[in-house]
Protein backbone atom coordinates (compact mmCIF):
# COMPACT_ATOMS: atom_id res chain seq x y z
CA UNK A 1 0.00 0.00 0.00
CA UNK A 2 1.22 3.53 -0.84
CA UNK A 3 0.24 6.05 1.41
CA UNK A 4 0.67 9.76 0.36
CA UNK A 5 1.26 11.90 3.26
CA UNK A 6 2.62 15.40 1.77
CA UNK A 7 3.04 17.08 4.76
CA UNK A 8 5.44 18.63 6.68
CA UNK A 9 7.85 17.07 8.39
CA UNK A 10 7.44 18.28 12.46
CA UNK A 11 3.81 19.07 11.65
CA UNK A 12 3.88 18.24 15.33
CA UNK A 13 5.59 20.51 16.53
CA UNK A 14 4.54 23.35 13.92
CA UNK A 15 1.01 22.51 14.43
CA UNK A 16 1.44 22.79 18.90
CA UNK A 17 3.83 26.27 18.51
CA UNK A 18 0.29 27.15 16.37
CA UNK A 19 -1.81 25.97 19.92
CA UNK A 20 0.68 28.17 21.53
CA UNK A 21 0.81 30.94 19.73
CA UNK A 22 -2.97 31.18 19.81
CA UNK A 23 -2.95 30.35 23.59
CA UNK A 24 -0.98 33.65 24.09
CA UNK A 25 -2.61 35.97 22.06
CA UNK A 26 -6.01 35.15 23.65
CA UNK A 27 -4.19 35.62 27.31
CA UNK A 28 -2.65 39.17 25.52
CA UNK A 29 0.55 37.76 26.30
CA UNK A 30 3.26 38.67 23.55
CA UNK A 31 5.78 35.50 23.06
CA UNK A 32 9.55 36.31 22.25
CA UNK A 33 12.08 33.26 21.09
CA UNK A 34 15.13 34.83 22.12
CA UNK A 35 18.23 32.80 20.52
CA UNK A 36 21.77 33.04 19.88
CA UNK A 37 25.11 31.03 20.47
CA UNK A 38 25.93 30.03 24.04
CA UNK A 39 26.98 33.34 26.05
CA UNK A 40 26.37 36.00 23.63
CA UNK A 41 24.02 37.99 26.15
CA UNK A 42 20.97 36.58 26.23
CA UNK A 43 20.37 36.74 30.05
CA UNK A 44 21.97 39.86 30.08
CA UNK A 45 19.16 41.34 27.73
CA UNK A 46 16.81 39.65 29.83
CA UNK A 47 17.82 41.23 32.80
CA UNK A 48 18.36 44.61 31.00
CA UNK A 49 14.84 44.41 29.47
CA UNK A 50 13.23 43.85 33.12
CA UNK A 51 15.46 46.45 35.20
CA UNK A 52 14.23 48.85 32.72
CA UNK A 53 10.77 47.92 31.07
CA UNK A 54 9.52 45.64 34.19
CA UNK A 55 6.51 47.68 35.07
CA UNK A 56 5.18 48.75 31.64
CA UNK A 57 5.64 44.92 30.29
CA UNK A 58 4.51 42.60 32.80
CA UNK A 59 7.14 39.93 32.06
CA UNK A 60 7.39 36.23 32.87
CA UNK A 61 10.52 34.32 31.55
CA UNK A 62 11.11 30.41 30.39
CA UNK A 63 14.84 29.70 30.58
CA UNK A 64 15.81 26.88 28.76
CA UNK A 65 19.28 25.21 28.97
CA UNK A 66 20.79 21.87 28.88
CA UNK A 67 21.27 21.55 32.57
CA UNK A 68 20.93 23.76 35.72
CA UNK A 69 18.93 27.07 36.15
CA UNK A 70 21.27 29.57 37.07
CA UNK A 71 19.87 31.84 34.57
CA UNK A 72 16.76 30.94 35.86
CA UNK A 73 17.55 32.20 39.42
CA UNK A 74 19.70 35.57 37.65
CA UNK A 75 15.66 36.13 36.30
CA UNK A 76 14.00 34.87 39.88
CA UNK A 77 16.37 37.43 42.12
CA UNK A 78 14.62 40.24 39.84
CA UNK A 79 11.32 39.50 41.02
CA UNK A 80 10.18 38.12 37.77
CA UNK A 81 7.66 34.68 37.29
CA UNK A 82 10.50 32.63 35.49
CA UNK A 83 10.09 28.61 34.63
CA UNK A 84 13.36 26.90 34.44
CA UNK A 85 13.15 24.02 31.22
CA UNK A 86 16.45 21.74 31.02
CA UNK A 87 16.37 19.62 27.92
CA UNK A 88 18.34 17.10 28.77
CA UNK A 89 20.41 17.30 26.13
CA UNK A 90 18.53 18.53 23.58
CA UNK A 91 20.33 21.69 21.91
CA UNK A 92 17.03 23.68 21.44
CA UNK A 93 13.70 24.16 22.98
CA UNK A 94 10.50 22.78 20.70
CA UNK A 95 6.88 23.75 21.19
CA UNK A 96 5.71 21.07 23.92
CA UNK A 97 8.42 22.11 26.19
CA UNK A 98 7.49 25.69 25.82
CA UNK A 99 3.56 24.35 25.76
CA UNK A 100 4.60 22.72 29.67
CA UNK A 101 6.13 25.51 30.54
CA UNK A 102 3.41 27.95 30.02
CA UNK A 103 1.16 25.91 32.11
CA UNK A 104 2.89 27.12 35.08
CA UNK A 105 2.52 30.46 34.45
CA UNK A 106 -0.65 32.69 35.04
CA UNK A 107 -0.65 34.00 30.70
CA UNK A 108 -3.92 36.33 32.02
CA UNK A 109 -1.56 38.67 34.16
CA UNK A 110 1.30 38.81 31.52
CA UNK A 111 1.91 41.07 29.02
CA UNK A 112 4.93 39.62 27.62
CA UNK A 113 6.70 35.97 27.40
CA UNK A 114 10.36 35.91 26.69
CA UNK A 115 11.63 32.46 26.37
CA UNK A 116 15.82 32.36 26.92
CA UNK A 117 16.07 29.13 24.23
CA UNK A 118 19.35 26.92 24.53
CA UNK A 119 22.66 28.75 23.53
CA UNK A 120 23.41 27.34 19.96
CA UNK A 121 23.00 29.50 16.15
CA UNK A 122 21.89 26.20 14.61
CA UNK A 123 19.24 23.93 15.86
CA UNK A 124 16.65 26.33 17.30
CA UNK A 125 16.11 27.19 13.82
CA UNK A 126 14.33 24.71 12.74
CA UNK A 127 11.62 24.73 15.53
CA UNK A 128 8.89 27.14 16.00
CA UNK A 129 8.07 27.93 19.60
CA UNK A 130 5.02 29.78 19.24
CA UNK A 131 6.63 32.90 19.56
CA UNK A 132 5.25 36.26 17.86
CA UNK A 133 8.58 37.08 17.45
CA UNK A 134 11.92 36.03 17.18
CA UNK A 135 15.36 38.02 18.19
CA UNK A 136 18.63 36.48 17.30
CA UNK A 137 22.18 37.76 19.60
CA UNK A 138 25.01 37.89 17.77
CA UNK A 139 28.05 39.39 20.36
CA UNK A 140 31.23 41.00 18.68
CA UNK A 141 33.56 38.42 20.24
CA UNK A 142 31.89 35.84 18.03
CA UNK A 143 33.11 37.74 14.71
CA UNK A 144 31.70 39.48 11.64
CA UNK A 145 31.26 36.54 9.81
CA UNK A 146 28.56 34.29 11.75
CA UNK A 147 25.60 35.38 9.42
CA UNK A 148 27.32 33.77 6.37
CA UNK A 149 27.64 31.07 8.29
CA UNK A 150 24.73 30.10 10.14
CA UNK A 151 22.34 31.58 7.88
CA UNK A 152 18.94 29.96 8.64
CA UNK A 153 18.67 30.71 12.16
CA UNK A 154 19.61 34.95 11.19
CA UNK A 155 16.78 34.74 8.01
CA UNK A 156 13.78 33.34 10.09
CA UNK A 157 14.50 36.43 12.85
CA UNK A 158 12.68 39.77 13.28
CA UNK A 159 15.60 41.12 15.03
CA UNK A 160 19.15 40.81 15.25
CA UNK A 161 20.69 42.49 18.35
CA UNK A 162 24.25 42.82 18.11
CA UNK A 163 25.56 43.07 21.68
CA UNK A 164 28.96 43.74 23.70
CA UNK A 165 29.19 46.55 21.36
CA UNK A 166 31.22 47.97 24.06
CA UNK A 167 34.49 45.53 22.98
CA UNK A 168 34.49 46.99 19.39
CA UNK A 169 37.81 48.29 20.02
CA UNK A 170 39.44 45.28 20.67
CA UNK A 171 38.07 43.02 17.58
CA UNK A 172 38.22 43.27 13.98
CA UNK A 173 34.08 43.15 14.10
CA UNK A 174 32.33 45.46 10.89
CA UNK A 175 29.13 46.14 12.21
CA UNK A 176 28.46 47.34 8.68
CA UNK A 177 29.44 44.59 6.97
CA UNK A 178 27.39 42.48 9.48
CA UNK A 179 24.30 44.87 8.77
CA UNK A 180 24.06 44.74 5.22
CA UNK A 181 24.27 40.64 5.89
CA UNK A 182 21.27 41.09 7.49
CA UNK A 183 19.78 43.28 5.08
CA UNK A 184 20.01 40.73 2.91
CA UNK A 185 19.19 37.84 4.48
CA UNK A 186 16.15 39.34 6.14
CA UNK A 187 15.34 42.78 4.84
CA UNK A 188 12.40 43.75 7.04
CA UNK A 189 13.86 42.69 10.61
CA UNK A 190 15.27 45.95 12.79
CA UNK A 191 18.92 45.44 13.85
CA UNK A 192 20.00 47.00 17.63
CA UNK A 193 23.31 47.76 18.78
CA UNK A 194 23.38 46.53 22.25
CA UNK A 195 26.10 47.31 25.45
CA UNK A 196 25.40 46.19 28.71
CA UNK A 197 28.28 47.87 30.54
CA UNK A 198 26.69 51.76 28.86
CA UNK A 199 22.92 50.14 29.29
CA UNK A 200 22.88 51.69 24.74
CA UNK A 201 20.33 49.96 22.85
CA UNK A 202 17.88 48.83 25.89
CA UNK A 203 15.61 51.43 25.47
CA UNK A 204 15.51 50.79 21.72
CA UNK A 205 14.62 47.50 21.82
CA UNK A 206 12.62 47.76 24.73
CA UNK A 207 10.25 50.47 22.65
CA UNK A 208 10.37 47.75 19.85
CA UNK A 209 8.88 45.00 21.45
CA UNK A 210 5.93 47.57 23.11
CA UNK A 211 5.51 48.90 19.92
CA UNK A 212 5.47 45.62 18.21
CA UNK A 213 3.22 43.78 21.31
CA UNK A 214 0.95 47.04 20.17
CA UNK A 215 0.12 46.60 17.00
CA UNK A 216 -1.14 42.86 17.46
CA UNK B 1 22.34 16.97 16.26
CA UNK B 2 18.67 18.29 16.19
CA UNK B 3 18.54 15.94 13.44
CA UNK B 4 18.06 12.85 15.59
CA UNK B 5 14.75 14.69 17.30
CA UNK B 6 13.33 15.27 13.71
CA UNK B 7 13.77 11.87 12.88
CA UNK B 8 12.37 11.07 15.86
CA UNK B 9 9.51 13.16 15.25
CA UNK B 10 9.43 11.97 11.66
CA UNK B 11 8.96 8.03 12.81
CA UNK B 12 5.91 8.95 14.90
CA UNK B 13 4.53 11.10 12.25
CA UNK B 14 4.82 7.72 9.81
CA UNK B 15 2.90 6.12 12.48
CA UNK B 16 0.51 8.23 12.84
CA UNK B 17 0.02 7.86 9.18
CA UNK B 18 0.11 4.48 8.73
CA UNK B 19 -2.73 3.52 11.42
CA UNK B 20 -4.88 6.45 10.34
CA UNK B 21 -4.42 4.80 6.75
CA UNK B 22 -5.29 1.25 8.19
CA UNK B 23 -2.08 -0.31 7.08
CA UNK B 24 -1.04 -3.29 9.10
CA UNK B 25 2.00 -4.48 7.81
CA UNK B 26 6.02 -2.90 8.07
CA UNK B 27 7.03 -0.02 6.51
CA UNK B 28 9.04 -0.72 3.35
CA UNK B 29 10.05 2.52 1.73
CA UNK B 30 9.71 6.45 3.07
CA UNK B 31 10.43 9.23 0.63
CA UNK B 32 10.89 12.19 2.29
CA UNK B 33 11.85 16.04 0.47
CA UNK B 34 14.59 17.81 2.15
CA UNK B 35 15.72 21.24 0.85
CA UNK B 36 19.02 22.28 0.52
CA UNK B 37 18.36 25.46 2.80
CA UNK B 38 16.07 24.02 4.82
CA UNK B 39 19.04 23.45 7.63
CA UNK B 40 18.91 19.55 7.85
CA UNK B 41 21.43 18.03 6.60
CA UNK B 42 20.04 14.49 4.76
CA UNK B 43 23.31 12.47 5.98
CA UNK B 44 22.67 13.26 9.30
CA UNK B 45 19.01 12.04 8.57
CA UNK B 46 19.92 8.97 6.88
CA UNK B 47 22.21 8.21 10.07
CA UNK B 48 20.02 9.33 12.93
CA UNK B 49 17.17 7.16 11.03
CA UNK B 50 19.68 3.95 11.01
CA UNK B 51 19.86 4.68 14.62
CA UNK B 52 16.39 4.66 15.91
CA UNK B 53 14.23 2.83 12.94
CA UNK B 54 15.48 -0.73 13.81
CA UNK B 55 13.28 -0.25 16.85
CA UNK B 56 9.99 0.69 15.93
CA UNK B 57 7.77 -0.33 12.53
CA UNK B 58 9.63 0.98 10.40
CA UNK B 59 12.68 -1.21 11.14
CA UNK B 60 14.52 -2.20 7.89
CA UNK B 61 12.26 0.28 5.64
CA UNK B 62 14.12 2.03 2.77
CA UNK B 63 14.71 6.06 3.00
CA UNK B 64 14.40 7.98 0.05
CA UNK B 65 15.39 11.03 0.54
CA UNK B 66 15.15 14.40 -2.29
CA UNK B 67 17.19 17.41 -1.87
CA UNK B 68 15.52 19.96 -3.75
CA UNK B 69 17.99 23.13 -4.78
CA UNK B 70 16.92 26.57 -4.52
CA UNK B 71 16.86 29.43 -7.10
CA UNK B 72 19.06 32.88 -6.59
CA UNK B 73 16.95 35.69 -8.71
CA UNK B 74 18.70 38.38 -9.15
CA UNK B 75 17.08 41.58 -9.36
CA UNK B 76 20.33 43.76 -11.16
CA UNK B 77 21.29 41.33 -13.76
CA UNK B 78 18.09 39.17 -13.69
CA UNK B 79 19.97 35.79 -13.94
CA UNK B 80 18.14 32.65 -12.23
CA UNK B 81 20.62 30.89 -10.68
CA UNK B 82 20.32 27.40 -8.92
CA UNK B 83 22.10 27.27 -5.41
CA UNK B 84 23.19 24.66 -2.93
CA UNK B 85 23.80 27.02 -0.12
CA UNK B 86 22.23 29.83 0.66
CA UNK B 87 24.53 33.24 -0.78
CA UNK B 88 24.45 36.76 0.08
CA UNK B 89 24.50 38.17 -3.20
CA UNK B 90 24.20 37.01 -6.69
CA UNK B 91 26.39 34.17 -8.14
CA UNK B 92 26.53 35.77 -11.37
CA UNK B 93 26.82 39.56 -10.77
CA UNK B 94 27.87 39.80 -7.14
CA UNK B 95 24.91 42.23 -6.39
CA UNK B 96 23.12 42.95 -3.68
CA UNK B 97 19.69 42.37 -3.88
CA UNK B 98 18.18 39.13 -4.25
CA UNK B 99 15.37 37.04 -3.34
CA UNK B 100 15.45 33.16 -2.94
CA UNK B 101 13.01 31.04 -3.95
CA UNK B 102 12.06 27.36 -2.48
CA UNK B 103 14.91 24.61 -1.13
CA UNK B 104 13.15 25.08 2.98
CA UNK B 105 11.01 22.84 2.51
CA UNK B 106 10.87 19.60 4.82
CA UNK B 107 8.41 16.76 3.85
CA UNK B 108 6.68 13.50 4.13
CA UNK B 109 5.93 12.41 0.28
CA UNK B 110 5.29 8.78 0.74
CA UNK B 111 5.22 5.97 2.66
CA UNK B 112 5.42 2.30 1.31
CA UNK B 113 3.67 -0.50 3.18
CA UNK B 114 4.27 -4.06 2.66
CA UNK B 115 0.87 -5.88 2.30
CA UNK B 116 0.91 -9.69 4.55
CA UNK B 117 -1.36 -12.25 5.40
CA UNK B 118 -1.66 -12.88 9.44
N1 LIG C 1 31.53 43.47 27.80
C1 LIG C 1 30.30 42.97 27.76
N2 LIG C 1 30.04 41.76 28.29
C2 LIG C 1 28.78 41.29 28.22
C3 LIG C 1 27.74 42.00 27.60
N3 LIG C 1 26.60 41.27 27.65
C4 LIG C 1 26.93 40.13 28.30
N4 LIG C 1 28.25 40.13 28.65
C5 LIG C 1 28.97 39.07 29.39
O1 LIG C 1 28.94 37.88 28.62
C6 LIG C 1 28.83 36.74 29.48
C7 LIG C 1 27.68 35.87 29.10
O2 LIG C 1 26.45 36.57 29.25
P1 LIG C 1 25.06 35.83 29.43
O3 LIG C 1 24.00 36.88 29.43
O4 LIG C 1 25.08 34.89 30.58
O5 LIG C 1 24.98 35.00 28.08
P2 LIG C 1 23.87 33.93 27.60
O6 LIG C 1 23.70 34.14 26.15
O7 LIG C 1 22.66 34.05 28.45
O8 LIG C 1 24.62 32.55 27.88
P3 LIG C 1 24.01 31.05 27.89
O9 LIG C 1 22.66 31.13 28.56
O10 LIG C 1 24.99 30.27 28.67
O11 LIG C 1 23.94 30.63 26.47
C8 LIG C 1 28.73 37.29 30.90
O12 LIG C 1 29.98 37.24 31.50
C9 LIG C 1 28.27 38.71 30.67
O13 LIG C 1 28.67 39.57 31.71
C10 LIG C 1 28.06 43.30 27.04
O14 LIG C 1 27.22 44.01 26.46
N5 LIG C 1 29.34 43.72 27.14
MG1 LIG D 1 21.64 32.56 29.49
ZN1 LIG E 1 22.98 39.29 -10.80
Amino acid sequence: MKIVAAQKILKANDQLAEENRRRFSAAGVFGVNIVGSPGCGKTTLLEALIGRFGDALAPAVIEGDIAGSIDAERIDALGVPVVQINTDGACHLDAQMVNAAAGSLELGQLGLLLIENVGNLVCPAGFDLGEHRRIVLLSVPEGDDKIAKYPAIFRGSHALAITKIDLLPHFDFSVDRVVADMRRLAPAARVFQLSAKTGGGVAEIGDWLQAEAAAR
Amino acid sequence: MHELSIVEALIEQVETEVDRAGARGPVARLKLSIGRLSGVNADAVRFAFQLLAPSTRLAGAALEIDEPKAVCVCAACGARTEIEELVLSCPACQAGKITIDGGREMLLETIDVDEFDR
